[in-house]
């Protein structure tokens, strides 16, 4: 198989995927290369993102991507968040083939743009 | 163990047993060079020439006329740029749907100088004759135009292309690599003057192939070297590819007509049920004049790769319609010249059917699409649904 136990096990049963409504922020990316795209809610409690949904747009790689840096962000600071590196989701993917990298950085793009969100308005 | 269902037949298909065992003493004692006069290479000799037979009765043409190629490409290859480098310089016509075989090797030859019209195609994928009419030039050398487009199955009206360009005398090249096979392809009666040709498309081995060639026609060989292939093409036949190639040949023009009437039930079958489970699903390609199992389903608002990986967890085999190199992705040029909206285009997945195809393959396929679309629209923030 191409791809990583983890990337296929996010891929059939993504994690905290879909709309949530009326959330504390929110933020986009889009990788222009192929049209991939990526949104991130955040529900935020004492600074943290107590609970984190996507939607997503593009290859399997990104879908799992999406679902991986979910999780990543849930319970995390969202100052913190705003600094979550490319290779983190990545390494919770177990790794992407080269042709692929690209699903690890408009998710981390995408988290990042939604904690940029909420410090703009509450810090 | 989950189910495998491979509907990737227009990609490559499984060699089939007949052609199997037909070529096994050629890669055993019979591994002679047919070019040396003992009898080790008399005998592969025998073989090559017999399956050269079988082709040439087969498209109903002299024997002379078939020249042994590689591949479906290398053919293209050597028919486009055989009768560019025969005449120098001059004018090209071709359509934006032709296989990169031929459009590439189009576009090499303007980089050298030669003239190039690309004709378009309407929605159905079908290139209209008047156009080819209206795009030959006194300079014209080449029209060359595919039987049947490998992504959609669309089925070209070669006939009356044909016509026009036998009208003008210029010789008239057909990709026919989809089609051979699979369908009749009427040789004398569409004015082909080169036809290409491929073997593992028909359940014969990779690796080998052909090309028609009408006596008379004005071809250089791309490639030099001894006296193979009537100098039409150097280097040592592949010759237990080529024995495979011509029993699979053998056993197409017996299995083609009912084959094909079964195909076309089961892929209408395919795009019934799905249309029926999904919303917003478009079938691309044309409604009747199609390969009989292609169906090229459109799914909007869904990345194709993505229901691609899908299914392939479900152990069922398809193409993408939509090609994702290093993070660049293409929408099917063919799709794009059909004027195939983009959020149409990006979620374009070919199914291709074959012999070994059943009713019940067709229905755990259908079964298996819709969840997968419902849930990768769930999480899509594109999708109205």
């Amino acid at each position: 198989m191409r791809y990583s136990p983890a990337l296929i096990d996010h891929f059939r049963n993504p994690r905290n995927a879909g709309l949530m409504p009326s959330p504390d922020a929110t933020g986009e990316s889009e990788y222009a290369g192929c049209g991939d795209l990526a949104r991130f809610y955040l529900r935020v409690r004492a600074g943290r993102a107590a609970d984190v949904r996507f939607q997503t747009y593009g290859c399997g790689p990104t879908i799992a991507a999406a679902s991986a840096g979910s999780e990543l962000a849930t319970g995390r600071r969202v100052k913190e968040l705003m600094g979550l590196d490319r290779d983190a989701v990545e390494e919770a993917l177990g790794g992407l083939p080269p042709d692929r990298k690209h699903a690890a950085d408009v998710v981390a793009a995408a988290i990042r743009a939604a904690a940029r969100d909420w410090v703009s308005r509450h810090v | 163990m989950t189910r495998r269902v491979y509907l990737d037949h227009n990609a490559s298909t499984p060699v089939h047993p007949e052609v199997i065992e037909a070529m096994l003493p050629y890669l055993g004692e019979r591994y002679g060079n047919p070019s040396s006069i003992h009898a080790f290479g008399q005998e592969a000799r025998d073989g090559l020439e017999t399956a050269r037979e079988r082709i040439a009765r087969f498209l109903r043409v002299g024997k002379d006329e078939i020249v042994f190629t590689s591949g479906g490409t290398e053919s293209d290859n050597l028919a486009v740029k055989g009768v560019a480098a025969a005449r120098g310089s001059g004018h090209i016509v071709t359509s934006r749907i032709e296989h990169h075989a031929v459009l590439r090797t189009c576009q090499t030859l303007e980089r050298q100088g030669f003239a190039v019209t690309y004709l378009p195609v309407d929605e159905h994928g079908l290139v209209d004759p008047d156009d080819v009419r209206r795009a030959i030039r006194p300079d014209t050398i080449l029209v060359t135009v595919m039987h049947a487009n490998s992504e959609v199955g669309t089925i070209e009206p070669i006939e009356e292309i044909g016509r026009v360009v036998r009208e003008r005398g210029i010789p008239f090249h057909v990709d026919g690599v989809q089609t051979f096979g699979k369908v009749p392809v009427d040789v004398e009666g569409s004015g082909i003057d080169l036809l290409s040709f491929s073997s593992h498309k028909i359940y014969g081995p990779k690796g080998v192939a052909g090309l028609y060639v009408r006596k008379g026609t004005k071809m250089a060989a791309i490639q030099h070297g001894g006296e193979h292939e009537r100098r039409r093409r150097a280097g040592t036949e592949n010759v237990p590819g080529i024995v495979g190639l011509g029993k699979a040949v053998e056993v197409r023009g017996r299995e083609m007509t009912a084959e094909a009437a079964r195909l076309t039930a089961l892929r209408d079958r395919l795009t019934e049920g799905v249309r029926a489970r999904v919303p917003e699903v478009r079938v691309n390609g044309h409604p009747a004049r199609r390969l009989p199992g292609t169906a090229n389903l459109g799914f909007r608002h869904v990345e194709s790769e993505s229901i691609v990986l899908g299914l392939d967890l479900k152990g069922v085999a398809v193409s993408a319609g939509s090609a994702c190199t290093s993070g660049n992705v293409e929408p099917s040029h063919v799709l794009v010249a059909m004027g195939v909206p983009l959020d149409w285009a990006m979620g374009a997945v070919r199914c291709s059917l074959g012999r070994s195809t059943t009713a019940e393959d067709v229905d755990y396929v259908i079964e298996c699409v819709e969840p997968i679309v419902r849930k990768l629209r769930a999480a899509s923030p594109v999708a109205a649904v």
